[in-house]
């Protein structure tokens, strides 16, 4: 018996071929989509602009402010000559961190006793305020400590040892780049956006047409149409993984240190579970515009929200948490990440993975069911 | 032989009786709202089968269902002796289905499509090049196999789509509107493929509009409002409208026409280009009663003449008239002479693509000119410049006294326009709509609510003014969509395909509509794909690939016909008589409903040997005679001249 899917596969693989649109979409978005939120999703802090207000002008204040800059992580933008500047910068937003130096600084020191200086950060990137501040809080504590041990060995004595000291390293990610991080999170999230949609107008655009007709007309059974469609599109999809890849290796440097194979396993999974997301979508669907709409809601934003790619699961409320159990990116950037930075197996992930197949399989039993070869 | 691959079980589920298809109290309700009910339907293997009626008839559903891909809310259906709920997949594995809409995959070639189906419907690799190349010599697309189908023209599309639908040599093919908008040449090559799978045994279920197309099927059923009105044999159906149709040339016209309404209502006269239709009761034609209302009007009667009823005068007669047409005015104050409309060698190209080719031609005051042209022809494109909508490539045109391009603003207050789709405010009433319109064309106020009441007299809504226009009938929109652009009393109006899709009635009292205005002077230039209409108009151009190619009366052309004579015959199996003449050099038959039409060089010379063909193969010949050329005859010939003049031309170069 000739196959009845590869009669889809072929019909639609040269439909595909033929249509810019389709091709663009396919493949031109992705790496798009990959540069712009790979350059642009940062959570580091660097360079961050600092406006100084030094009331006190001695050399001691000069050598804290200088501090700031030589981390890396400020630059000094501003130097703010009378109080009214201050709330001028935050509100324009031109100053991440105001640094306010009281006069009598330099005085205070010298004499031995504790100067106070004021940082105010704009609060309105919570995160990133909050790293500023760490930030800011550890030079002036660097700096003071060593304005400690120089006034104890002016008086001839060694600086004593901290009680206790943090000897912290960072696994995984040791440089804390953002983009080692995002990028994996972004194949996640990619193949959610693209094959979806591209399968649910390409099936939503034939029931416009009306060419589904002749389709139901026809000795075709409904696992055999869905599966028809389902293959070029995960092919496609699967290709799609394959140069954000490439890209994330040699256009963002991002350290790759797990197992291509599995990572490529996994893939063929998910990109099964996308494009069986989208079929779904279009056997529920009469129209493009809603066709895109819902794919666009049940695929592309939960893949961002509650994936895990931008927030963090575990500080979400319980109810949230549990939530993204129903989001297959879930699964999948947990995969990639871990194969990526973590170089963790099959021992590890096998949960995910096996969830990713139940719902791969779920997706492709409820579409079978619910499209149907009728009109209405 | 046709159906091999249905056959076999075909003869073990429906053993003796031959029905394909039987449907009992089968009906289809979406939500409120009924689209078929209570149909009852026996359909015979071998049969060509035409279900006729307007949209929203239920054509559509009707077919889906039959075709098992819409279950029905009611009754039940049997296709090919499978019960159409519950053994679907048996039904839809074998019968050849074409939809309304475009069906082809437009980014696949011919080839490729045809390739696609045969697949799909496991056609085996053995048969598949043969049964392909078969069917694209029939449809004359051979030349055309690797071109995509989205690039091919409208008529070209329908007979490939018949092509996949016929790939895997379907026992039942069903087919909805398969000719709605297709060229005269294309369609009689269509209806040639449905000829050569008819005498290979396939029964065909085919939904048209068009009255012309259901004469060609063996049994015809008319659908109105979901309802079968009436199902049978065409001649059966002719012969059992009470009565009888008579033509009559009566000067002038239309005080005969207003006389005739008057004295005879039940006798649902009309205006057929020169001519009066009417209905009266057998024997009427010499009774004197009509005669003497024609003669208190002082009318001149030329000629009367006894005609053989068309389908779509049974139609009418079957139709419940719920909509009374209100009466036509005897006198109407005619308008002053001269051309409204000069064209000179218009052209419009978009990029490479030439829509309307250097057309010329003239418009008198009070003409009803007729654009008659496949879909794609460059009507719509030769209308919307004579609007101001588009601004031509090439050549000049004056409409109503104003130069294209010199003063739009003026031009748009001479002129009024209706497009296909009415244009009309389905969320506002009736009268919302009209001052809408009055508010558009700057009606003055002055005038405004004579000029109201006056249409809402021509459409027929006077006293209606509160009515949704989403609850009116196809056929009072169409009127209504009149009204509202001719408020600001134009002098020239264009009507783009306002009859499509409207039931035969509204389409005759829709025509004496435009008669009216044509007679206050408007000139009305009018396109339509209704062959039959075109009788309608005093002059016809004919475009064809932008280009016009015949122009004149109805008259005229069908003098300028040099090209053979039309032969009707009539037998017991036109089927089977139509098989025997299929390949016979010097003879076009096809089939025209139980009779055959067979088109000759000369017909004294070609009947005795038409006749021994006939006998030999033990037919019985009923009756055969020379009958006048139809319309689209006509266009026929002169669309094969423009194609042969185009053909030589390609061959120089």
């Amino acid at each position: 018996m000739r196959s009845l899917v590869g009669a889809i596969v072929w019909k639609e693989l040269r439909e595909i071929r033929r249509d810019p649109i389709t091709m663009a979409v396919a493949l031109v978005l992705p790496l798009l989509m990959l540069y712009l939120f790979g350059s642009a999703l940062s959570l580091d802090v660097k360079d961050a602009s600092l406006a100084v207000y030094d009331q006190d002008r001695s050399a001691a204040s000069r050598a804290l402010i200088e501090r700031f800059p030589q981390s890396g992580y400020f630059k000094r933008t501003h130097d703010i000559r009378a109080e009214g500047e201050i709330a001028e910068l935050l509100d324009r937003g031109r100053a991440r961190l105001v640094l306010i130096i009281p006069p009598g600084f330099a005085h205070k020191l010298a004499r031995g006793e504790t100067a106070e200086v004021q940082a105010l950060a704009d609060g309105s990137y919570s995160t990133t305020a909050m790293v500023i501040l760490g930030y800011a809080e550890a030079i002036v504590q660097s700096y003071a400590l060593e304005r400690m041990r120089e006034r104890l060995a002016a008086q001839g004595m060694a600086a004593p040892l901290a009680p206790v000291r943090v000897e912290s390293r960072v696994w995984f990610n040791a440089p804390l780049e953002s983009v080692n991080y995002i990028v994996p999170g972004l194949f996640g999230v990619i193949l959610m956006a693209f094959p979806p949609l591209l399968t649910a107008l390409a099936v939503v655009r034939e029931k416009e047409a009306g060419s589904v007709q002749q389709i139901f007309v026809s000795p075709i059974r409904p696992y055999e149409f869905i599966a028809g469609k389902m293959i070029p599109y995960a092919a496609i999809a699967f290709l799609e993984m394959l140069m954000i890849l490439a890209a994330g290796l040699w256009w963002f440097h991002i350290p790759f240190l797990g197992s291509f194979p599995l990572l490529l396993a996994a893939t063929v999974i998910y990109v099964f579970c996308t494009v069986g997301l989208g079929l779904l979508v279009s056997s529920v669907t009469r129209s493009q515009l809603v066709a895109m709409l819902l794919s666009l809601l049940v695929t592309l934003m939960p893949s961002f929200l509650f994936s895990g790619f931008l927030f963090p699961i575990y500080t979400m409320p319980v109810m949230l948490q549990l939530y993204t159990y129903l989001f297959p990116a879930r699964y999948f950037i947990e995969i990639s990440r871990g194969i990526v930075m973590k170089d963790v197996g099959l021992a590890v992930l096998w949960p995910q993975l096996l969830a990713l197949l139940l719902y791969t399989v779920l997706v492709f039993v409820m579409t079978t069911r619910l499209f149907r070869k009728k009109v209405a | 032989m046709a159906g091999q691959t249905g056959s076999a079980a075909l003869t073990m589920n429906a053993p003796a009786a031959d029905w394909v298809i039987e449907a009992e109290g089968l009906g289809r309700r979406y939500g409120e709202h009924t689209a078929v009910a209570g149909l009852d339907l026996k359909i015979r293997r071998g049969e060509v089968f035409g279900l006729l009626g307007s949209d929203g008839a239920g054509k559509t559903t009707t077919l889906q269902m039959l075709a098992a891909i819409l279950d029905p809310s009611e009754g039940r259906a049997t296709v090919l002796g499978y019960a159409s709920v519950r053994e679907a997949a048996q039904i839809t594995a074998r019968i050849g289905y074409m939809s309304q809409i475009f069906s082809l995959y437009g980014r696949l070639t011919v080839d490729e499509n045809l390739d696609f189906f045969a697949a799909l419907h496991r056609v085996p690799e053995a048969a598949r090049a043969e049964r392909k190349a078969r069917l694209l010599a029939f449809a004359h697309l051979e030349r055309h196999r690797d071109r995509l189908a989205r690039f091919l023209s409208g008529g070209m599309q329908k007979k490939l789509a018949l092509c996949c639908a016929m790939i895997h040599a379907p026992p039942l093919l069903i087919l909805d509107e398969p000719t709605t908008g297709v060229d005269p040449v294309s369609w009689r090559e269509f209806w040639n493929i449905l000829y050569q799978a008819l005498t290979e045994g396939t029964t065909i279920v085919v939904s048209t509009p068009y009255m012309d197309e259901a004469e060609r099927c063996t049994r015809v059923a008319l659908l109105h409002d979901g309802r079968l009105i009436a199902c049978d044999v065409p001649g059966r159906l002719r012969a059992g409208l009470p009565g009888k149709m008579y033509e009559l040339v009566a000067h002038p016209q239309r005080r005969a026409l207003a006389a005739l309404q008057r004295a005879l209502p039940q006798a649902a006269p009309y205006v057929f280009g020169e001519r009066l239709h009417l209905r009266l009761p057998e024997g009427g034609g010499d009774a004197g009663e009509w005669r003497a209302a024609l003669a208190r009007e002082h009318v001149q009667l030329e000629t009367v003449r006894p005609i053989a009823p068309s389908l779509e005068d049974v139609f009418v007669a079957l139709l419940p008239s719920a909509a009374a047409a209100p009466p036509v005015a005897a006198e109407v104050a005619a308008g002053a002479a001269g051309p409204a409309i000069e064209v000179q060698e218009l052209s419009m190209r978009f990029g490479k693509f030439t829509a309307v080719d250097g057309v010329s031609f003239a418009v008198q005051r009070g003409e009803i000119f007729g654009f008659l042209g496949p879909n794609g022809s460059g009507k719509t494109t030769t209308i919307k410049m004579l609007c101001g909508l588009l601004v031509p490539s090439a050549g000049r045109a004056t409409v109503a006294g104003v130069e294209l391009g010199a003063d739009p603003r003026a031009l748009r207050s001479r002129i009024g326009y209706m497009s296909q789709r009415f244009s009309l405010y389905e969320d506002m009433s009736v009268g919302e709509n009209l001052d809408f319109f009055a508010g558009v064309y700057q009606v003055p106020r002055a005038v405004l609510s004579a000029r109201r009441a006056e249409a809402l007299a021509l459409a027929g809504l006077a006293g209606q003014e509160q009515r949704l226009v989403r609850a009116l009938s196809g056929g009072l929109k169409q009127r209504l969509a009149l009204a509202c652009a001719v408020l600001h009393e134009p002098q020239v109006l264009f009507l783009d395909e306002p009859t499509a899709g409207v039931d035969p009635l509204s389409r005759r009292r829709f025509w004496e509509l435009i008669g009216t205005l044509a007679e206050r002077g408007v000139s009305v230039l009018v396109t339509t794909h209704y062959m039959d209409e075109a009788e309608h108009c005093h002059t016809l151009g004919l475009l064809y690939n932008g280009r016009l190619i015949a122009l004149g009366s109805p008259r005229e052309l069908r003098a300028g016909m040099r090209a053979g004579e039309m032969l009707e015959l009539e037998c017991d199996q036109p089927i089977q008589a139509l098989a025997l003449f299929r390949n016979e050099p010097g003879v076009q038959a096809s089939l025209f409903g139980d009779c055959l039409h067979l088109l000759v060089d000369d017909a004294a010379s070609a009947r005795p040997h038409l006749l021994a063909r006939l006998e030999k193969a033990g037919h019985r010949v009923r009756r055969i005679e020379t009958v006048p050329f139809g319309i689209e005859d006509v266009f026929i010939t002169f669309i094969q001249m423009e194609q042969a003049r185009l053909d030589t031309r390609a061959a120089r170069s």
